[in-house]
């Protein structure tokens, strides 16, 4: 049972525990994946895949989609690292705390990541990088701001979960505001990697979608955990509550993720 | 076949001003009494394209990088940094101006690297959509190059 905490939370021995995770799972496979297999899901679910479906963004099933790639990715850092307590710690953006420090994703933040922590002789490479180059890239602050706390009590005041069309350009929609507003300016924000398709080639990824998925859990407990749209099962080009989503496989489906004590992890 | 024709006018036809309007003329007159591309008329330049050139059409050096930008027909356009493709995907979305103006649809381009920061395209609204993008590539890749699979398309 993991409970996720925030960064702020966080004893210098478990930022040890997860960035050394990290770098294990990027080089050893577990439950049939490696780390690179969450950038492959990543670059191939942004798009519409042979389905015709937008699985990951852009869609209803951007909340659940990557609850349940989340729920994996901790799964494989536990296994990986022998480690039942590890947890995907969340990133509250709204805050001063900052993740990019020497001890926890590294320190530089204005382009190479050369040295220290997830630079390439710490252990971290790079995978389909549209980027030429073996340093991830960050460029926090320099294309976009961060949220503030109320853009997000803004964007949580929406009531309605979406609607038809289902796309980016639905406005009176939580999905779509949330994933506009908060996640895709959290990417701009953080810049370099981070911009690209093959974001999670940054660690901040997974702490920027933790806090994503904290944000609709709070928005499910005030709203109702069972709340997800569309419910039927013949909305054209999207995935509805009870289809699977892919890569996921059989059952994996927006119902099935909508309640986090059952998915094993909590959040402090 | 046909790309390659198109980078050649460019090419030859952006030397100057003059040249480059005359050729705008005559490929819109191709435009309208054309035969499908792939007809090789050796009198015809164009070699068949349906494609003009087009005044927003740029050829430039922005902070040490050489962006090109074509605006072809059918939303077609091209955008090269340092002779590499970036393949771009137009979307429609809501667009949420930062400076607090109300929210609006409109028709954007995303690409590999600003993937979560759509441009919007040319419109009564915005104008120099393509350049605009061009420039916020280059400060994405900072001291780098595109890789290859920056010019991989994907559908949205
Ligand atoms: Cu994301």
């Amino acid at each position: 049972m993991a409970v996720r905490k925030s960064i702020t939370a966080m004893t210098v021995a478990e930022k040890t525990a997860f960035t050394n995770a990290m770098r294990q799972l990027k080089t050893t496979s577990v439950n049939g994946r490696n780390y690179n297999w969450y950038i492959d899901q990543h670059v191939l679910y942004f798009s519409r895949t042979s389905d015709n479906i937008s699985h990951a963004h852009q869609s209803p099933s951007f909340f659940p989609w990557h609850r349940e790639y989340m729920r994996l990715l901790e799964l494989d850092l536990q296994t990986v690292s022998g480690n039942a307590n590890l947890f995907l710690p969340y990133w509250d953006w709204t805050g001063s705390a900052s993740p990019f420090t020497a001890d926890f994703l590294g320190a530089i933040t204005n382009g190479s990541v050369s040295s220290g922590n997830f630079s390439p002789s710490w252990g971290w490479s790079l995978y389909r990088s549209s980027i030429q180059t073996s340093f991830l890239q960050r460029r926090v602050g320099q294309s976009a701001s961060r949220p503030t706390a109320a853009t997000v009590t803004n964007i949580q005041s929406y009531q309605v979960y979406d609607q038809s069309p289902w796309n980016s350009t639905v406005s009176n929609s939580y999905r779509n505001r949330g994933e506009i507003e908060l996640h895709n300016r959290v990417h701009n924000y953080v810049g370099g990697h981070m911009a690209t398709r093959e974001a999670p080639n940054d660690p901040v990824f997974w702490l920027h979608h933790c806090n994503i998925d904290r944000l609709w859990w709070l928005w499910q407990s005030s709203r109702g955990i069972d709340t997800y749209q569309p419910r039927t099962g013949f909305t054209a080009g999207v995935v509805d509550n009870t289809e699977a989503m892919r890569p996921f496989g059989n059952g994996r489906t927006p119902s099935a993720v909508r309640d986090i004590t059952l998915l094993g992890y909590s959040y402090a | 076949m046909a790309k390659t024709n198109r980078r050649d006018v460019l090419r030859y036809g952006a030397a100057g001003a003059v040249t480059a309007a005359t050729a705008v003329v005559a490929g819109q007159e191709l435009a309208s009494a054309e035969p499908p591309p792939g007809a090789g008329d050796p009198k015809n330049p164009l070699g068949g394209l349906k494609n003009v050139l087009d005044p927003r059409d740029f050829d430039e050096v922005f902070k040490g990088k050489k962006i090109r930008g074509l605006h072809n027909q059918r939303g077609r356009n091209e955008l090269t940094i340092n002779n590499r493709r970036l393949a771009l995907t137009e979307i429609s979305t809501l667009f949420v101006p930062a400076d607090g103006s109300p929210p609006y649809v409109g028709v954007g381009w995303i690409s590999a690297l600003n993937h979560y920061d759509p441009v919007e395209i040319d419109s009564s609204r915005n104008r120099e959509g393509l350049r605009k993008l061009a420039r916020k590539v280059v400060d994405i890749l900072g001291d780098y190059e595109l890789a290859d699979g920056a010019a991989d398309e994907h559908g949205h």
